[in-house]
């Protein structure tokens, strides 16, 4: 090939160089080889201007520009540029393969950093650069180490054991929890995958909680009622201290009952169907029932008012009973003799509100927020003291949702308490 | 800035080792921080033991940083802004082991408040409120030191004004409580020595700041001012 091109430019000048020579050879011998002169210069210089232009172009090589030739440069030329524009071709179908790398990178839910050998941040993604306060654009080859600065994940970093990932919460915004994994790939890279787990962290703490709180709730009097029964097998008791024991053990089991019947009806909430939308509920009768029993729990040591101002409801009575009802014995529970209470069904704007207001012994604003999860107590001795199964609220707070009505309670402590329901307008009965 | 390579790559290793360790101490003293002020709000003193242990480690990591701050400058007798990195690094790692001192303060403070205390003044809300900015002011100055960007170290700069008002403001408050009832003094005045350390963490940081800048720019900025 590169034969056959020499070939080819040494023959094309010989035999021009030759014909020059022999046609001013016809002159004379001067003008022979100053023709011979001339043609070779000539020839010289459209090769050189040629050059030219290779090594203009190849200053900045591209397909697009222009870059002709005749003969054998034509044949170069055209080779270059077949090359030329093959291989923009290949870098852009590149840069899209990258970009699609890269936005799926994005698309993932895990914030993700590639790490080089020394740790550096190679590339992340948005996610990881929100978890972590990385801002890539400035942060490329930083170690990371740098930027995510706490101890724990420091020395996770430096002690090579990436058999399982680290829990450890983020500096830059208050209570959030993060997983950190790293994996390493291809040789010395790594990879760090980053996930925010504060929910599955606060999920997996009620869960325990729960299990936790369950058992020890019922093993108390379960302990209380074994110890009975052994006494009363071991010891030749008096009658009438018999019965006394007899009571407690009944009391026991009582309580027993009520915890898991508080549990069956917060199950039975979380899996029955969605209250019925068109049932009229008799907010009267309702509500006169909740003062009712009310009142007999109290035996007569409070004040009980009713007040009802707003009309009938849609919903399942049998839910919204045990919800007012549960407002209604609580006040009564944690109000002191002789004290107030009052019960109020109202409408404000579009909204039912049924409100229960006491002038008992309140709550501590800070236990508020956690008032309705179960088995919470703000104050553990007098909860149990008053008959308490730490469920009530749980199931008020569970049928209220279920009618999309809210729990909303105002309370401090040594002022009283006021516990509302607000019902959405959608729940009116026409 | 100091990302320009060095014919000996061993030098830029050693550079960027010192910068890592000095933000590896500044993290440690920032969770320090973090955990005695969470100990301060909750009441649970239980950690308090901790944070007075890992002082220890604050402590190691200053003398490592500035035995290799001398190898530094002993092997590679560094010039211009490599010299302006080596320099602060000597003084951020004062500052920050200083912001550890105050750090045990704040747990031991925390410890007498809870242990002995009167319940009845108000204590969490301003204080912590108080400590996330001088935190934050921390943060942001370590960042900017990751980064050796001085624009947003001037922002830490102005930040340190916030955390002075604040201090006052609180200690003005604290007063009135001491004026009404003289029971409170005790706990009042370990509350403001509390507050006392937060406002010379912002100090610091604010140092921090101001020696990333020199590090930066070469500007030196202290005692002049709000020039930054």
């Amino acid at each position: 090939m590169v034969n056959s091109m020499l070939f080819q430019v040494v023959a094309k000048t010989a035999v021009g160089a030759a014909i020059a020579l022999a046609l001013g050879m016809l002159v004379s011998p001067v003008f022979g080889w100053g023709f011979f002169s001339v043609f070779l210069l000539v020839q010289m210089a459209s090769h050189l201007g040629y050059f030219l232009r290779l090594e203009a172009w190849s200053r900045n090589p591209s397909p697009d520009r222009d870059l002709d030739g005749d003969g054998i440069w034509h044949e170069i030329f055209s080779r270059l540029i077949r090359h030329e524009r093959q291989l923009h071709a290949d870098i852009a179908r590149r840069d899209q393969d990258l970009k699609q790398v890269a936005a799926a990178g994005q698309a993932i839910v895990d914030g993700i950093v590639t790490l080089d050998s020394g740790n550096r941040i190679g590339w992340c993604n948005r996610t990881a650069e929100r978890l972590l306060g990385i801002d890539l654009k400035v942060d490329r080859g930083l170690p990371i180490a740098n930027l995510v600065r706490q101890p724990e994940f420091v020395s996770y970093l430096a002690a090579g054991d990436y058999s399982r990932p680290l829990r450890m919460s983020i500096e830059r915004q208050e209570d959030r929890v993060l997983s950190v994994h790293v994996l390493p790939y291809a040789g010395n890279e790594r990879l760090l995958q980053v996930r925010d787990v504060t929910d599955i962290e606060r999920l997996d703490h009620m869960r325990r909680d729960f299990v936790a709180n369950v058992s020890h709730e019922l093993r108390t009097p379960l302990t209380v009622l074994s110890g009975f029964v052994e006494t009363l097998r071991e010891l030749d008791l008096e009658p009438d201290e018999q019965a006394r024991y007899l009571g407690m053990m009944f009391d026991q089991s009582v309580r027993m009952q009520q915890i898991v019947q508080d549990l069956l009806t917060l199950s039975t909430l979380e899996s029955s169907p969605p209250p019925p939308e068109r049932d009229r509920i008799n907010m009267s009768a309702l509500l006169a029932n909740v003062k009712r029993d009310a009142e007999v729990l109290s035996g007569g040591r409070h004040h009980i008012s009713l007040q009802i101002e707003a009309g009938d409801i849609y919903g399942s009575e049998s839910e919204l009973h045990s919800a007012f009802g549960n407002l209604a014995t609580n006040a009564v529970r944690y109000t002191p003799d002789g004290g107030q209470i009052s019960l109020y069904w109202k409408t404000e704007g579009e909204q039912s509100i049924y409100s229960v207001t006491d002038n008992g012994v309140g709550i501590d604003p800070k236990h508020i927020p956690r008032l309705t999860e179960r088995f919470y107590r703000a104050d553990l001795g007098r909860s149990r003291e008053t008959g308490g199964t730490g469920l009530g609220l749980a199931i008020v707070k569970h049928a209220l949702s279920r009618h999309q009505a809210v729990l909303d309670i105002t309370s401090n402590r040594g002022e009283g308490s006021c516990f509302k329901a607000v019902f959405p307008a959608a729940r009116r009965a026409a | 800035m100091n990302e320009s390579t060095h014919v000996s790559k061993q030098f830029d290793e050693d550079l960027f080792g010192l910068r890592t360790h000095v933000l590896e101490m500044g993290g440690l003293v920032e969770s320090q921080i973090r955990a005695a002020v969470g100990a301060y709000a909750s009441g649970e003193t239980g950690v308090v033991k901790d944070i007075v242990e890992s002082d220890h480690r604050v402590n190691a990591y200053e003398k490592i940083i500035d035995d290799e701050t001398v190898t530094v400058i002993a092997k590679r007798q560094p010039t211009a802004s490599d010299l302006r990195l080596v320099m602060g690094i000597t003084k951020i790692v004062t500052d920050l082991e200083r912001i550890g001192d105050e750090a045990k303060k704040i747990a031991k403070g925390a410890r007498r408040v809870h242990e002995h205390g009167l319940p009845s003044l108000p204590r969490a809300a301003d204080v912590r409120h108080v400590a996330e900015e001088a935190v934050t002011m921390l943060r942001d100055s370590l960042d900017c030191f990751a980064r050796l960007d001085a624009s947003k170290a001037a922002a830490v700069i102005h930040a340190d004004a916030k955390v002075d008002s604040e201090f006052k403001a609180t200690v003005r408050q604290l007063i009135t409580y001491m004026m009404e009832d003289p029971r409170t003094i005790s706990t009042a005045l370990d509350i403001i020595w509390i507050c006392r350390s937060i406002e010379r963490i912002g100090d610091h940081a604010k140092n921090v700041a101001e020696h990333v800048i020199y590090i930066a720019e070469g500007r030196d900025i202290r005692h002049t001012g709000k020039e930054a």
